[in-house]
């Protein structure tokens, strides 16, 4: 067993002033769960271009991994996943501002439900509008899609549920269960991997929650060429779980 | 197919501070050479502790002289070379064995491009990107000439090297300057350690201090990379002029300087439409190597002589 509590694992391709804000957000939260010295926070630089400086990642206390090709999004969570082994790992877009109290709240439910193979946290547009709740899933070619995007988050229920799959961007996953699946499967380009992740672990017998105590900040798709690579990972992710998944509503 | 047999190797001397990084990132090679020049810092040490074979070789001026009799000692099929100053990044083991299995089959050599460092900065503007370097080659497919940076030649000819595009390959990450001052330093001790003609009747100062104006114009891009792009264009400006009393300096008898009617010659030595081109060339890298792709692509269309 290894002695490193968590790894968060934030991929970037540049976006350096963001990804420090991100990095700062998230030393917040690690420090408010009493985490931080357990923790190794990894950046995986993904053909950043100029590559992202190593000293002020390692000034945030991050590690950092470089890649000069671009990978995919599972790829490099994979890669870091692999060199710094943990108890649980974290998957975070360099988009994600964390609250204070988010990674107290996803630890304590892995804690409180030893089925609770993967947890969630629900997250909020700059506007206030609900980015993340829980993802759900419809009928046809509707397939994944997150429950009561851009609702007023204020008026919409913080009832901590049971779902199916949760967003990548901001995921708490056991490290047993990750060593289980083998990290996420890298056919996909560049989305639904996580999506597929969850519904492989529930497949395996483990539980995915979505924590709904605090709302983190999430810009959502800010990576240039993001939308390009969107499309293959649909087509992908449907054409293995279309007919497989339980529709909700 | 069996993968082919890859040899890393670094040279070093007093190379401690930036050696781990180096070695580190060749983890993965078949085999590992480090050929040290008489280091008195732990830099063999640190080769040996990274399962290095250490060779070690008299203290010379310049290290590409002494390549081509360790590229010699190598055991792969192909070399990979790197200055104990760089670094590969972490997907540099599936990007270079990627490499060799889709173009080694027809090229001798491949040109890696390189990012240079000035502290924490990447320099991109005034061509210091890609700054190709041939770093990965079939043992014995290439050749180091015996002076400070000139690039090796490929003894195949030409048309066997590759120039790996960005993101197609790897890149060497060279951590070279610490600052300003380190780059000062080290160009003056480059320079004073290089090899010049001897022949006092072919020495041209205004050659010199044309080189200088070139350095001037075409280095510095502060668009790109702020004020340490002008700072670097003065320094590279500067080692052109000291280069030139260097030589003068060394030549028996000294041909006469000139100093004064050499300023203006130089001025006319270098012509404003070179030095817009040459800028042009090095800001649009990318449409460079667009447009040589698609003369690659027509080469391959037309029907072929003889």
């Amino acid at each position: 067993m290894t002695s490193n509590l968590l790894t968060v694992i934030i991929p970037s391709r540049g976006m350096l002033p963001l990804l420090e804000q991100c990095l700062a957000a998230l030393g917040r939260s690690l420090e408010a769960a009493g985490a931080r010295e357990q923790s190794t926070v990894a950046v995986v630089d993904n053909a950043s271009r100029p590559p992202l400086p190593p000293q002020r990642i390692a000034a945030a206390g991050a590690e950092l991994i470089r890649l000069d090709a671009h990978h995919s999004f599972a790829r490099a969570n994979n890669l870091a996943a692999l060199r710094w082994p943990a108890e649980h790992y974290m998957l975070l877009n360099n988009d994600v501002l964390l609250q204070p109290e988010t990674i107290a709240e996803m630890l304590a439910l892995l804690r409180r439900i030893p089925q609770a193979g993967v947890c969630g946290a629900r997250m909020v547009f700059p506007d206030g509008s609900l980015q993340h709740a829980g993802v759900v899933f419809g009928p046809g070619e509707q397939g994944p899609y997150h429950l009561l995007r851009t609702k007023p988050s204020h008026l919409m229920p913080r009832l901590e549920r049971e779902f199916q799959a949760v967003t990548g961007a901001c995921m708490l996953i056991r490290g047993e269960l990750w060593r289980e699946l083998g990290g996420l499967d890298e056919d996909y380009p560049f989305g639904l991997e996580d999506i597929d992740f969850c519904l492989r672990a529930r497949q395996g017998g483990w539980r995915v929650f979505c924590c709904q105590g605090s709302e983190s900040l999430h810009f959502e798709s800010l990576t240039p060429g993001r939308s390009q690579l969107d499309r293959p990972s649909r087509k992908l992710f449907m054409s293995r779980w279309q007919g497989r998944y339980t529709l909700d509503g | 197919m069996p993968s082919a047999k890859i040899t890393g190797i670094v040279h070093t001397r007093d190379s401690a501070a930036t050696l781990e990084a180096a070695l580190a990132s060749l983890a993965w090679v078949d085999e590992l050479m480090v050929v040290d020049m008489e280091s008195s810092d732990h830099s063999v040490e640190i080769a040996r502790r990274h399962g290095a074979v250490v060779h070690q070789v008299e203290l010379v001026p310049r290290i590409d002289g002494v390549r081509n009799r360790f590229v010699a000692k190598a055991s792969g099929d192909w070399v990979l070379v790197l200055d104990s100053d760089e670094y590969l990044s972490d997907d540099a083991p599936e990007l270079v064995r990627g490499l060799i299995a889709k173009q080694g089959q027809s090229f001798d050599a491949f040109a890696l491009p390189r990012y240079n460092y000035l502290g924490e900065q990447v320099m991109l503007g005034g061509g210091r990107h890609p700054d190709y370097q041939i770093r990965l080659f079939k043992r014995g497919a290439v050749l180091w000439p015996d002076a400070h940076h000139t690039p090796p030649v490929v003894t195949t000819g030409p048309g066997r090297l590759w120039e790996a595009p960005p993101g197609q390959g790897p890149h060497i990450h060279h951590r070279n300057y610490r600052d300003i001052r380190e780059l000062i330093s080290r160009q003056l001790d480059y320079a004073l350690t290089d090899l010049y003609p001897g022949d006092p009747a072919s020495f041209d100062f205004a050659a010199y201090l044309a080189r200088a104006q070139q350095q001037m114009a075409m280095r510095s891009e502060p668009e790109t990379d702020g004020d340490l792009s002008q700072a670097m264009a003065l320094v590279m400006a500067w080692d052109a002029v000291m280069r030139g009393l260097i030589h003068w300096d060394s030549l028996e008898p000294r041909p006469p300087l000139n100093m004064l009617e050499a300023f203006p010659r130089a001025a006319g030595q270098v012509p404003r439409w070179e030095i817009r081109l040459r800028r042009f060339l090095g800001r649009h890298l990318a449409l460079r190597h667009l447009l040589k792709a698609v003369q690659r692509r027509l080469a391959a269309l037309l029907p072929k002589r003889g």
